[in-house]
């Protein structure tokens, strides 16, 4: 059935299809407008550079009044992002408005990958080393940018040790 | 030659009346539901009356009544306008109608509106407890 939030992902697809904004890309499920899968590729000339992180849009039926929740399933190195993969980022939380759209949420969370607010940190470990140490920070996220051209394999998602749990949670939604 | 016209179908246009902003150019798409506005809102099974455009006042963001009124009603909204962050307001156009729906929109401004009232207040009286404390 078509509701008011179906109908505007629908748009948001549209939008995404024809002009795509660079390095990032999203679509929804075959069989569910509501659960998108989307890759952000790390923008050049940063650590992330060349990694393919995916991440796990939810809508509901709020949208576009309410934020979707958006995750990273690919694993993250980055001081807003916590362990379970869900971000710290102020336009899916309190500042969120109805005209942003799949598009810009993207494109959101893919300048804040080489721009972390250090002010609220999600992951203490990597705001500290951002902050104190740089070259172990950079060491540390070129590790997940190796392993996000591995997650490809793991359809029987079950390779990240602790993340497991989290992971599976969000499944069950 | 003679014509007789035996039947004739009269043809109409519409078109909603925006003005055009300082830069030249009208928004021609609802912000919220991305639905041209001479379309129908999502919320809407035809276009026109029953779906007003809802102009910004002070700042010149339009969208579907249906639309601004469902995020007004967030109190996520703040009351603020979805584009600019400015606080909503709407201009009141003639013949606008008096529906249940715009009495409906008028009361969440109005509701927004005390709701910063009250919060202003507020952190006044935690500012002055802030003073207090710095002397302290």
């Amino acid at each position: 059935m078509s509701t008011p939030a179906k109908r505007r992902l629908m748009r948001d697809f549209k939008r995404m299809q024809q002009d795509a904004p660079s390095g990032v890309s999203a679509s929804p499920l075959p069989d569910n407008v509501m659960t998108w899968n989307a890759v952000i590729i790390g923008p050049a000339d940063t650590p992330f550079e060349d990694g393919t992180f995916k991440l796990v849009m939810q809508f509901d039926e709020q949208y576009p009044n309410k934020p979707p929740t958006v995750k990273f399933i690919s694993e993250m190195f980055h001081p807003n992002v916590y362990a379970s993969g869900e971000l710290c980022l102020d336009i899916l939380q309190n500042r969120w408005s109805p005209t942003y759209d799949v598009s810009s949420i993207l494109t959101s969370i893919q300048s804040l990958l080489n721009d972390p607010n250090i002010s609220s940190p999600a992951n203490a470990e990597a705001a500290n080393l951002y902050k104190e140490h740089r070259s172990q920070y950079i060491k540390r996220v070129r590790e997940t940018v190796e392993n996000s051209w591995n997650d490809d394999d793991d359809d029987d998602e079950e390779d990240d040790e602790d993340e497991d749990e989290d992971e599976d949670d969000a499944n069950d939604k | 030659m003679k014509v007789q016209v035996l039947e004739w179908n009269a043809v109409a246009s519409w078109h909603w009346d925006l003005k055009v902003d300082d830069s030249g150019v009208a928004d021609e798409l609802c912000g919220i539901c991305r639905v041209p506005f001479d379309g129908t809102c999502p919320s809407c099974k035809y276009p026109g009356t029953d779906c007003p455009l809802i102009l910004g006042d002070g700042c010149t963001h339009n969208f579907h009544l249906h639309c601004i009124l469902k995020w007004l009603e967030q109190d996520t909204s703040k009351g603020l306008c979805p584009m600019c962050r400015q606080v909503f307001v709407y201009k009141r156009i003639k013949n606008m109608g008096t529906s249940e729906e715009l009495h409906n929109l008028q009361v969440l401004i109005e509701g927004h509106k005390a709701m910063r009232e009250r919060e202003n207040e507020e952190n006044e009286f935690d500012s002055f407890e802030d003073d207090v404390r710095m002397t302290d």
